[in-house]
């Protein structure tokens, strides 16, 4: 650690070094920004044409870069795909890992929070002038690893697998026989495959994993009947306090009833 | 020749002085035109280029955003049965519209990736160290107002990825501990995402943020100009090194080693 005396007397060295050896803003620097700006606004108008031209008016045409928009919001379906912006990617990814409830909290809350810490607290931790890179190891060990974990993040994030609702409708007959559902949990089934619940949740190995979500395979195992999954369906917060899960009562009280019957059915292979 | 010549030359002065009086005018009365002289003319360390240009490369995306934000506002309608249909009509139909809208899109992408490349050659340069602690920190808030002006204005356009996207994103916000809860409820506006959750993404997205990312923005130039930028931590020719003494008389001396001199330095 150097001693504020040392750091002020670099300081004013570099002040004198600046007004005596240093060279005008205009046109050295200003030239480079320019330069820099430009490239910048070329940049984004190339996206912006990649974009348009190779996507159609459709919602959902994806082209090279992705859609224009996809379908209108609607509340009443769950066929969707809860996809953040890229750069909350890696916070997205980080909520397939952990497992609700016990660590959930500390992907969604706990991990973002100690980045902004780090951050915040690096000037007053790191206080020795030295700049050179080869004497800043543990520095440029800890950045390199933060650098490394995020962009893998990232990468798995964007190439996550989604659940898709055909794949999914296609499994509905293996998990009546594998789950041994009943004929009136069929519906359900069909619902459930086609529907967004597979984004978050694993039925029988199928669907991808998010949120700390469980396995829904064996969902009605504890036997706490279809009223209370209903309940859990309209406002899981309310049942599950903290519950990240969205909200379903958009659906209406029959395609609920339907869902929740399929759900308490499915005890697990063999029946549970 | 000689009393044309003169006229013309008298006639050029005073055309000079003429479109001069404004700015003194300007001058006289607030000081500015000698602050933007300063801010043109300051000297900057010797070795800066490149690295050091990420810093306004961040500031032309963040105005490319405020410019095509403006215009997107004319026409985009923050209530959930015309949002979208408003956001079709930019893109389809109007005239350069797409090309506002994708560039207020792709700026938010390139705005955000420029932050990153900034701080991380920031780090590198530890330019965060004495005296420049308060301006990372400031750059700390710019990152995260950044990073909240896209989480806002992700479910403006109201299509099926940015309504559940964004109910994922403010359930998560729910189970934090302590404020968790109560943050949510704000952000929604009420128990369901609808009407007044989106005119409180619009009105943070496009006045509360940008005020903020605006008058941090102002502050972290401020202090740029007081302090100074960095140079390259590797560069011989550093400014604020430390001298060996040997070094500095022969500098100060009567030889300069011909080897010392950059060649591009003109030093
Ligand atoms: C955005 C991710 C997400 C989606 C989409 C989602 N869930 Fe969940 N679900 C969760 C999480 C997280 C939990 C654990 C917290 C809880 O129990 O509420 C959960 C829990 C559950 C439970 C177990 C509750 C318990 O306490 O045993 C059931 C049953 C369930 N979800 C059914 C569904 C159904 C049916 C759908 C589709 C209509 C669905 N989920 C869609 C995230 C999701
Ligand atoms: C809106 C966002 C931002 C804008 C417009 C901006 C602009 C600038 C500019 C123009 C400079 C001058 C030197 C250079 O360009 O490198 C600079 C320097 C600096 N920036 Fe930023 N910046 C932003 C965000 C950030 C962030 C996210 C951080 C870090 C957390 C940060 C930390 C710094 C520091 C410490 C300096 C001084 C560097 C030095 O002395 O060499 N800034 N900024």
């Amino acid at each position: 650690m150097s001693s504020l005396k040392e750091r002020r007397a670099e300081f004013a060295r570099y002040k004198q070094d600046v007004k005596e050896r240093g060279k005008p803003f205009y046109p050295h620097a200003m030239f480079h920004d320019t330069i820099m700006a430009l490239v910048v606004v070329a940049v984004i108008i190339g996206l912006t044409c990649i974009w348009y031209f190779t996507t159609s008016e459709e919602p959902g045409d994806a082209g090279l870069l992705g859609p224009r928009y996809a379908e209108k919001a609607d509340p009443g379906t769950i066929s969707f795909v809860p996809r953040p912006d890229w750069y909350f990617y890696f916070l997205f990814y980080l909520l397939r890992i952990f497992k609700w409830p016990e660590s959930v909290i500390l992907g969604t809350v706990g991990i973002p929070t100690i980045l902004v810490l780090l951050l915040i607290a690096l000037p007053f931790v790191d206080r020795r002038m030295e700049r050179r890179l080869s004497r800043r190891p543990i520095a440029v060990i800890a950045a390199a690893l933060v650098v490394a974990s995020m962009a893998v993040l990232t990468w798995k994030g964007a190439t996550a697998k989604e659940n898709v609702a055909s794949e999914a409708l296609a499994e509905v007959p293996q998990w009546i026989e594998k789950n041994k559902l009943p004929a009136e949990a069929e519906p359900g089934a069909e619902l459930f495959a086609g529907s967004g619940c597979l984004n978050c949740h694993v039925y029988l190995g199928g669907g991808a994993q998010a949120l700390g979500a469980p396995d829904l395979t064996d969902a009605g195992a504890k036997n706490r009947g279809v009223e209370w999954q209903i309940e859990h369906l309209k406002c899981p917060a309310c049942v599950n306090p903290g519950s990240p899960m969205p909200g379903f009562a958009a659906l209406g009280d029959d395609q609920l009833r339907e869902l929740a019957i399929f759900l308490e059915a499915s005890k697990g292979p063999g029946g549970g | 020749m000689g009393a044309p010549y003169r006229r013309r030359h008298a006639r050029r002065r005073q055309a000079e002085a003429a479109m001069l009086a404004p700015v003194n005018w300007v001058e006289e009365r607030s000081g500015l035109v000698g602050g933007i002289r300063y801010f043109l003319f300051r000297n900057v360390p010797s070795d800066i280029s490149w690295a050091q240009t990420l810093g306004s490369a961040a500031l032309t995306a963040f105005i490319v955003q405020a410019v095509t934000g403006v215009i997107l506002a004319m026409y985009y309608k923050p209530d959930p049965d015309k949002a979208y249909e408003s956001i079709q009509f930019i893109t389809n139909e109007l005239t350069w519209g797409w090309l506002v809208r994708g560039m207020h899109r792709w700026g938010a992408s390139v705005f955000i990736i420029l932050l990153f490349l900034h701080m991380g050659r920031v780090f590198l340069f530890g330019a965060y160290k004495y005296p420049r602690e308060l301006n990372w920190l400031i750059g700390v808030g710019l990152l995260a107002l950044g990073m909240l002006e896209g989480f806002t204005g992700y479910l403006l356009p109201w299509d099926q990825t940015s309504y559940w996207a964004t109910v994922v994103g403010i359930n998560i916000q729910a189970s934090g501990p302590f404020v968790g809860p109560f943050l949510a409820n704000v952000l929604r506006g009420g128990a369901e995402i609808g009407s007044e959750t989106l005119a409180r993404f619009y009105a943070i997205h496009m006045l509360l943020i940008p005020g903020g990312l605006i008058g941090l923005i102002g502050l972290h130039l401020y202090l740029v100009m007081r302090l100074g930028v960095t140079s390259p931590p590797w560069s011989r020719k550093a400014a604020g090194r430390k001298r060996d003494p040997e070094a500095e008389t022969r500098r100060q001396g009567l030889v300069e080693p011909r080897s010392r001199r950059g060649w591009r330095s003109g030093r």
